[in-house]
Formats: C-alpha cells, sequence, structure tokens
C-alpha cells in the first residue's frame, strides 16, 4: 500500500503561488481583451484609362473588431463612380459607323421609343461615350477559434449597381498542426447574380439591326478552396491554394457586340456576342513572405486555367522596404498572360454562318499585361499610418491587326493604359 | 463542357510533400518574433489586395486564387 504523504510547506507555498500567477494571468487576458481597439482601413481610388476611356473614383472604408480570443468581426462598405467611353467590340473602319448606346429601346428613332446614338469616325475604336455607373459594395466576415487548433470563419457580399446585382455567402475553416507550422484550410463560396442590362438584355448572337432584347438573366458561381499553409523557416511562409469554381447562367456580357466583315473587310453588320451557360475555372496560386531583416519580399505566382481555353500566368512581387522612423517604401511589380478564349475572334465573317459561341470582347483575348509602381507609407504616431500608391498597368494585345484589305493598317485592339493612384489612411481607436 | 483536372493532381503532390517535410520544417513556438510582424501576414495589406483584386477582375479573364472575397461586378 502506497502512503500519501501530506503536502510540504515548500510545496504548499509553491501552489498558492502558481495560483496566484494563473489567477492574475487570466485577470490580465480578461482586461486585454476589453481593451482591443478598433481597427479603422479607409483609402481613396482613382483609376484612369486611356484618354476619354473608363476612370473610378472609388472610396472604400473597413472596420475591424477583435473581441478577444481572436473573435474578429470585419466589414467594408465601398462605393464606386465610374464614367468615360468603353470598346463596344466592333472593329473600326474606313467608313463612318453609328451605334445605340445601350439605354436605347430602338436602333432608329420612333415614336414611344428611345434611341441615343454615337458616331465613330472612320480608323477609330469604336467604343459608347455614354457609360456611367455607380456602385456600392458591402462585406461583412466573422472569423473565431474553434478550440485550440481550429479556426472558422464565414462572410456576406452584397453589391449593387443600375444594371447587375450580386450576393455571395462563404464559408472557411482551417487547422494548426505540427506545432502551429503548418496550417491546412478549405472553404467554400456561393455567389448569385442578377444581370438587367440598360435597355434590357439583348439576346444573345442576335442580329445587331433586329435590336431584340429579353427580360434579366441570372448566374451562379459555386466555389471551392483548399490550401496549406507552411512555416518554413523563422523568417519564411509559405501558402499553397488549389481553387475551383463553376459558373452557371448568363454569362455573356449584355453590352459587346463584334462586326460582321466580307472579305474585302467591309462591314456588312454586327452581331450580339454569345457565351456558353457554363464556365469552369481552376487556379493554383503560391505565394512566399520572405523577411531579409526589416525589408520583406512578397513573390507569388498563380497558373489558371477554364473551360473556354484560356489559361493564364501571373507572377507578382513586392518588396517592402523599412526606411526608419515609421517610413516604408515598397515597389510592386506584376506580369500577367492569357490566351485566348476558344470562341473569340476580332470579328465574324460574312460569307460563313455564325459560330454558336462568339465574342470579341478584349478581356477575353491572348495578352500580356504588365504593372509597376510604387506605394511610400508613414506612421504618424497616434494619428496611424498614411500612404500613396502610384501604378501604372499596361496591356499589350496579341493579335491587333488583320491582313484583308480594308483593315489593313488599322489598330484592331489597341493597348491600354490605366494610372492607379491610392490614397490610404489607418488607424486603431 | 468538361475541364480535365491535371492542377488538382499537381496541388495534391505538392501538399502530399509539404506536408512529408513538415517534421524537418518550421519552428518552435518562441521563434515566431519575425512571423508576427505585421508585414509578414500573408494578406498584410488587404485594402490593397482587395482594390487590385477588384481592378484585374475587371480587366482580365482570370482571378482570384487567394481567397475568397468580395463578389461579382457588371465591370465594363
Amino acid at each position: 500500500m502506497q502512503l500519501k504523504r501530506p503536502p510540504s510547506a515548500l510545496q504548499l507555498g509553491l501552489m498558492a503561488a502558481s495560483c496566484a500567477l494563473l489567477s492574475h494571468t487570466a485577470r490580465a487576458q480578461t482586461v486585454d481583451s476589453a481593451e482591443q481597439p478598433f481597427e479603422l482601413d479607409s483609402a481613396l481610388l482613382y483609376y484612369k484609362e486611356n484618354p476619354g476611356r473608363v476612370q473610378t473614383i472609388e472610396p472604400v472604408v473597413s472596420l475591424k473588431k477583435d473581441f478577444g480570443d481572436q473573435r474578429i468581426l470585419g466589414g467594408t462598405f465601398t462605393v464606386d463612380s465610374l464614367s468615360g467611353a468603353t470598346p463596344n467590340g466592333a472593329l473600326p473602319s474606313r467608313k463612318p459607323q453609328t451605334f445605340a448606346s445601350p439605354s436605347s429601346t430602338s436602333l432608329v428613332p420612333q415614336a414611344g421609343k428611345k434611341t441615343t446614338l454615337y458616331a465613330i469616325a472612320p480608323g477609330n475604336l469604336p467604343q459608347d461615350p455614354h457609360f456611367n455607373e455607380q456602385r456600392v459594395a458591402g462585406d461583412a466576415d466573422w472569423s473565431q477559434p474553434m478550440g485550440l487548433d481550429n479556426n472558422l470563419s464565414f462572410g456576406g457580399h452584397v453589391s449593387t449597381e443600375h444594371d447587375f446585382d450580386s450576393f455571395a455567402t462563404h464559408a472557411d475553416y482551417s487547422r494548426d498542426f505540427n506545432e502551429k507550422n503548418t496550417t491546412l484550410s478549405a472553404g467554400l463560396s456561393e455567389e448569385y447574380d442578377q444581370i438587367h442590362a440598360h435597355g434590357g438584355n439583348p439576346v444573345p448572337g442576335s442580329d445587331y439591326e433586329l435590336y431584340e432584347h429579353e427580360g434579366g438573366q441570372t448566374k451562379t458561381v459555386s466555389g471551392a478552396l483548399i490550401g496549406v499553409t507552411q512555416i518554413m523557416a523563422r523568417n519564411w511562409l509559405m501558402d499553397l491554394n488549389y481553387s475551383y469554381d463553376h459558373s452557371q447562367g448568363y454569362l455573356t456580357d449584355p453590352y459587346r457586340i463584334l462586326s460582321v466583315l466580307d472579305a474585302l473587310g467591309n462591314v456588312t453588320g454586327y452581331r450580339y456576342e454569345n457565351r456558353p451557360d457554363s464556365r469552369a475555372r481552376q487556379d493554383l496560386y503560391w505565394v512566399n513572405k520572405v523577411a531579409f531583416g526589416p525589408t520583406v519580399l512578397d513573390v507569388s505566382y498563380r497558373r489558371g486555367k477554364d473551360s473556354w481555353g484560356i489559361g493564364s500566368d501571373t507572377a507578382e512581387a513586392h518588396l517592402r522596404i523599412d526606411l526608419g522612423h515609421g517610413v516604408y517604401l515598397e515597389p510592386h511589380l506584376r506580369w500577367y498572360h492569357q490566351s485566348a478564349a476558344d470562341f473569340y475572334d476580332l470579328y465574324l465573317s460574312a460569307a460563313t454562318a455564325a459560330p454558336q459561341f462568339m465574342s470579341a470582347d478584349p478581356r477575353l483575348a491572348a495578352f500580356i499585361g504588365t504593372t509597376a509602381g510604387l506605394k511610400l507609407g508613414v506612421t504618424i504616431g497616434r494619428y496611424g499610418e498614411v500612404s500613396l500608391r502610384l501604378e501604372e498597368y499596361q496591356q499589350r494585345p496579341s493579335d491587333q491587326s488583320s491582313a484583308l484589305p480594308q483593315l489593313q493598317g488599322l489598330n484592331l485592339n489597341p493597348n491600354l493604359t490605366a494610372t492607379i493612384a491610392q490614397l490610404s489612411w489607418g488607424l486603431q481607436f | 463542357m468538361r475541364v480535365r483536372l491535371p492542377l488538382g493532381a499537381l496541388t495534391g503532390s505538392i501538399i502530399a510533400l509539404s506536408l512529408c517535410g513538415c517534421q524537418t520544417l518550421g519552428v518552435k513556438p518562441w521563434q515566431h518574433d519575425v512571423l508576427a510582424r505585421p508585414a509578414m501576414a500573408l494578406v498584410s495589406e488587404p485594402m490593397d489586395a482587395a482594390i487590385d483584386d477588384h481592378i484585374y477582375f475587371s480587366k482580365e479573364a482570370a482571378s482570384g486564387g487567394r481567397g475568397f472575397g468580395g463578389g461579382g461586378c457588371g465591370c465594363n
């Protein structure tokens, strides 16, 4: 039989000290939890494309609150105001061209119908100059731990503009392993969109002259993501994600048309574009963050492909250089390449029947996009951090010309240049 | 239209390799000093990331990859 000895005076003393320490720690944590500040982030974005094309002014405000124990509620509110001209998909021509703005209900003036026309001079890229849109969007997210090694987050998104409404939700789960050196994560998302174009949605693939329109349309996007985050070393973090999403419904752009040309390149008419009603996309995203003293390098690569035949590569790097005294500089470089969609072409041939799917949207063309920019951030004590970011984005399409006699010498898909300026202010209070 | 899944197999292989290597990678709990810096967060500038995602979503055919966030827009 084993006799249990009563605790010694030293043991009793240590137990009392431990209890006192534990109770003090618990009280300190409670106080800390109550004192978690609000985090406010705000930004004003100015985005401007080539002279005469789209420009945007976009204020964004984001608020985050930690309720203790890493239970975090966040929300973002965004307002967009876009204006300028946007390409309608038709090609430049040797002759003047006339189009109707999407808000029109008839191509020719007639009683009870609205007709707003715009003329394009010979050699110029057809662009609708009446583009004007406001968008309001809001996001909310909640994140909390579940036990010691698990985390759950979920959120929602709503955005509305005159011709488009979007509702989205997502849920993510992650689990830490290996002394929190490895994290596996998985997430699901669902999005529901309503498309109700100005003047009604055109019948996809229909003859532009007939001006056939129909009611509003919808689409859904279902997505899944799995990822692994690994601490590689004391100054090196790596993350790898695989994502898959499937879109179903009205995926056509209601404002895009294609030129129909004869064998010489003369315009014989136009057609509204028509895209498949489903699209599956996959992306592999790999990012590394490495600290070299106070300087941090963020370098990433993304490979994407979809069922429309578009393959893409994105390589990106940010280098945050700490200059001391709360000041940092951050150069940013991005390189992007995509191949064209299977059904993309600059124009349709009048000599053959129109294909089932067709689009001349420059965003579905093969092109290279590059971004170069610089950000300057300054901490101003209790007033938070102010930063200014200036960047230039360029798109260079692969296919800009045609051998057709009437198109020679014309730039059919010009380069795009955009200036991005962003002023940000962050504060804890 | 179906899409083949070589990226899935590749991802699985890389994740498996990462997990196999976990025993030799990583740091001890008291060595998180550098990793705990805000600049070392995976998305250290969420506002910039969200704005960039929105710009490139409206100008390019590919988007996302980093995670879920935001939603669609009728970007023209």
